[in-house]
């Protein structure tokens, strides 16, 4: 009995299951700074929806609209390819000999000294931009509708403090806002968790691809434990984390929503 | 010039693909999630455990994951189920596991969605209708469910585009037979053919949001039909993906 | 300012090509043992690895493995995410039109069906079967070419998911490499078998790298061939693929 234990223990102990547990960082950074870069964009977005100067209007619109309109995943491998070529492109033209580029074979860089080397940690943070960038879309909605629930009379009152209209929003709107945007932004925020399961589709060795190398069946002892197909177990592993994360982080928007809540007007609290 | 009309030309056949990945799994996935929002609702203390088990899980839990995991569990399951009742190269089809693992998602969204309308249905109609004698059947079928639909149809047809670009990941999960490809396979495979990622995924985005917008076209058609008995109806705004 | 920005970026990545100079990056699948894979401590190991770090070692390279996912293992190539893959891939004309390869370290062989033990295949009137293939491979051609009417083919991502539906009755049979399914077969205790004739296709395993790296290529052909004569190629054969070899021995 005892035995069993220590054999089961020592397999879920052993380097390769380790290292699928060191993962879990990627999945966990990746959501908690597209997170945060999903506010910040969300921002910028309500900030340009709202802007009285129409060009400005336009770009937050088709910002919010288009993004929103297009599967996630498909911005998700988008972004990252286009802003390593977006780059290389640049230094291409700031660096590359018109020699260099002839001698280039392939269709890309344009020559050899332009290549930008990526590696987990350049595609994790590239990841989370465009987490950032996809979601920020959607925050851009939620904020938006908040920062116009913010009562008139708050407003109304800043200004005839002789507030400038910069103050009136920095100070009052977006101070006040987050009661009312937090039900939405945490809408937004389960939809980054779960799309953190997209990592492993950049080349980073995340929690999805170390379950589906640990649960692949294997013949060989030199490689690792010999066991048949087991891939759906790992699999069941990561179906009840990310239900234990969407549980958690509804207690969390619970507690901060009462936090929030506190000295605002009662019709706030949802 | 050329190019953008190649590409246009060749997924017009991958989005084949994901129409009928959508096309196969919403009807499905609307009655289930019908069933999934009265359990919610039930009285009976096993039923409301479970559907609201249901839900929560697979509102929970990544689409990626239920991809890998149910065509892994189908897999397991071939030697002892599917192969002895003659039906193992059906089930562990990707056009029949992409459509089976979209129905369980998008059953347990929208079963949340009619359960959110089904509790806003006015208490004073279904007293009404149980003053006229109607039996709980009829008051389903006169009352809760008309009312229900109409609650429920604009954020519905958010949650059928959101499943039509859920598809797009179908193929990255399953394994691929003979020669089929889908938007995103398409768009993947002529990148790395020629690094144009500015163009290929502009033209796979393009038909993403082509479909995306006859969907919301048609469903509108529908809502204003749904909404004839009111003076001026309401419009309905293209919204992807608000509030899923 | 946007010129200081650029220069820095600029600077970047020279400083990036310069350190390439000294250190390579290999990519390798870490999914298709023996050739290469991830040991028990999560960390690519196997016939490749060894030889890799043993070419390195001699050529005085640094050399740092990379995993990267199978299918987009030429592209990412292409792109530069590293300068050398060694993941069991062949030698073709259709590859050689996009990259360039080392001479082979792994001489050719033939490609072999497997199936589940006690069944029969016909294949001289091969019709209504599963074939599986892992995709983008020599097999996953040869399957297109000549299974693909009246049979189904089925791409996988990996060789191992192959296996893996194979073993569950999904599949009637799997066409890989040879060198790949022999210990698999012998691991197996008689589960799985070999059918069929082989086939031969390829021009043996080697070192994939983009065209216009012309010094790596002399480089490592130069280590390469010098390792061979030293007997070490087929020491590393003979240490990871039970009886093969000695190929590369004078």
């Amino acid at each position: 009995m005892t035995d069993d234990i220590a054999y089961w223990f020592s397999y879920l102990t052993n380097g390769k299951h380790l290292t699928w547990y060191a993962s879990f960082q990627f999945t966990i950074f990746a959501a908690l700074m597209g997170g945060a870069l999903a506010v910040v964009f969300g921002l910028l977005g309500a900030t340009l929806k709202n802007s009285r100067f129409l060009p400005l209007r336009l770009i937050g619109t088709f910002y919010s609209s288009i993004v929103r309109g297009v599967p996630d995943v498909l911005f998700f491998l988008f972004f990252p390819l286009a802003f390593e070529q977006g780059v290389e492109w640049l230094v291409a033209s700031q660096i590359c000999t018109p020699e260099a580029i002839a001698a280039q074979t392939a269709a890309w860089p344009p020559c050899k000294e332009a290549n930008w080397f990526l590696g987990t940690t350049e595609y994790l943070l590239l990841a989370s931009v465009s987490l950032g960038l996809v979601y920020g879309a959607f925050a851009t909605n939620v904020i938006h509708g908040a920062l116009r629930s913010v009562p008139n009379g708050q407003l109304e009152a800043a200004r005839a403090f002789g507030m400038s209209p910069g103050q009136v929003l920095w100070r009052i709107q977006i101070r006040q806002m987050w009661v009312y945007a937090l039900p939405g932004l945490s809408n937004v925020w389960m939809l980054i968790v779960k799309a953190t399961s997209l990592l492993s589709l950049l080349q980073i060795a995340d929690i999805v691809l170390w379950a589906d190398r640990l649960g692949a069946p294997n013949f060989l002892p030199a490689v690792g434990l010999v066991h048949e197909d087991w891939r759906w177990r790992y699999y069941l592993v990561l179906f009840v984390f990310y239900i234990l994360v969407t549980w958690l982080s509804e207690r969390a928007f619970e507690a901060i929503m009462r936090r929030a809540g506190k000295g605002i007007l009662s019709e706030a609290r949802v | 010039m050329q190019a953008f009309l190649n590409d246009l030309a060749l997924m017009s056949q991958a989005v084949l693909f994901n129409i009928y990945f959508a096309a196969a799994s919403i009807p499905i996935g609307f009655v289930l999630a019908v069933f999934l929002a009265l359990g919610k609702a039930s009285p009976n203390p096993i039923i409301n455990r479970l559907t609201r088990g249901y839900i929560y899980a697979f509102r929970g839990s990544p689409l990626f994951i239920q991809f890998f995991m149910f065509y892994s569990l189908a897999l397991s399951l071939n030697i002892a189920v599917w192969k002895p009742l003659g039906i193992s190269g059906f089930v562990l089809h990707p056009l029949f596991m992409g459509p089976l693992v979209l129905v369980l998602n998008t059953a347990a969204y929208t079963g949340e969605i009619f359960y959110g309308a089904l509790r806003a249905v006015p208490r004073g109609e279904v007293e009404a209708a149980r003053a006229y004698g109607m039996s709980r059947s009829q008051q389903f079928r006169r009352v809760i469910w008309p009312n229900l639909i109409r609650l429920a149809w604009p954020a519905y047809t958010n949650e059928v585009v959101f499943l039509f670009h859920a598809t797009a990941i179908v193929y990255f999960a399953l394994p691929v037979v003979g020669a089929q490809a889908d938007l995103m396979i398409t768009a993947k495979t002529l990148f790395e053919r020629d690094y144009n990622a500015f163009l290929h995924f502009s033209v796979a985005a393009l038909y993403f949001l082509a479909v995306s917008l006859v969907v919301f076209f048609l469903f509108g058609l529908v809502y204003q039909r749904l909404m004839r008995h009111l003076p001026a109806p309401p419009r309905m705004r293209y919204r992807p993906k608000w509030m899923r | 300012m946007k010129k200081i920005m650029l220069a820095a970026v600029a600077a970047l990545a020279l400083g990036g090509s310069a350190m390439a100079q000294e250190s390579i990056r290999i990519a390798t699948e870490g999914a298709y043992a023996p050739w290469n894979f991830l040991d028990d401590s999560g960390k690519p190991a196997g016939f490749e690895i060894d030889l890799g770090n043993a070419i390195c070692e001699k050529a005085g390279l640094t050399c740092e493995w990379l995993i990267n996912d199978w299918d987009s293992i030429i592209p990412n190539l292409l792109a530069g995410n590293y300068d050398l893959i060694m993941a069991g891939m062949s030698i073709t004309d259709e590859r050689l039109e996009t990259i360039d390869f080392t001479q082979n370290y792994f001489p050719p062989d033939p490609s072999k069906f497997v199936a589940t033990a006690g069944t029969e295949i016909d294949f001289a009137a091969l019709s209504g079967k599963r074939v599986g293939v892992q995709g983008g491979t020599i097999q996953a051609a040869y399957a297109e070419e000549n299974f693909a009417s009246g049979n189904t083919v089925v791409t996988f991502a990996t060789a191992d998911q192959a296996m893996a539906d194979l073993a569950a009755g999904n599949l009637d049979t799997i066409l890989a490499d040879g060198a790949y399914l022999e210990p698999v077969v012998a691991a197996s205790g008689g589960a799985i078998a070999f059918v069929g004739e082989d086939v031969l296709i390829g021009n043996g395993v080697g070192g994939g790298l983009r065209k216009e790296d012309t010094e790596l290529k002399a480089k490592l052909d130069e280590t390469l061939t010098a390792l061979k004569a030293d007997g070490t190629v087929d020491e590393l054969i003979a240490k990871w693929f039970e009886g093969r070899g000695p190929y590369f021995a004078e």
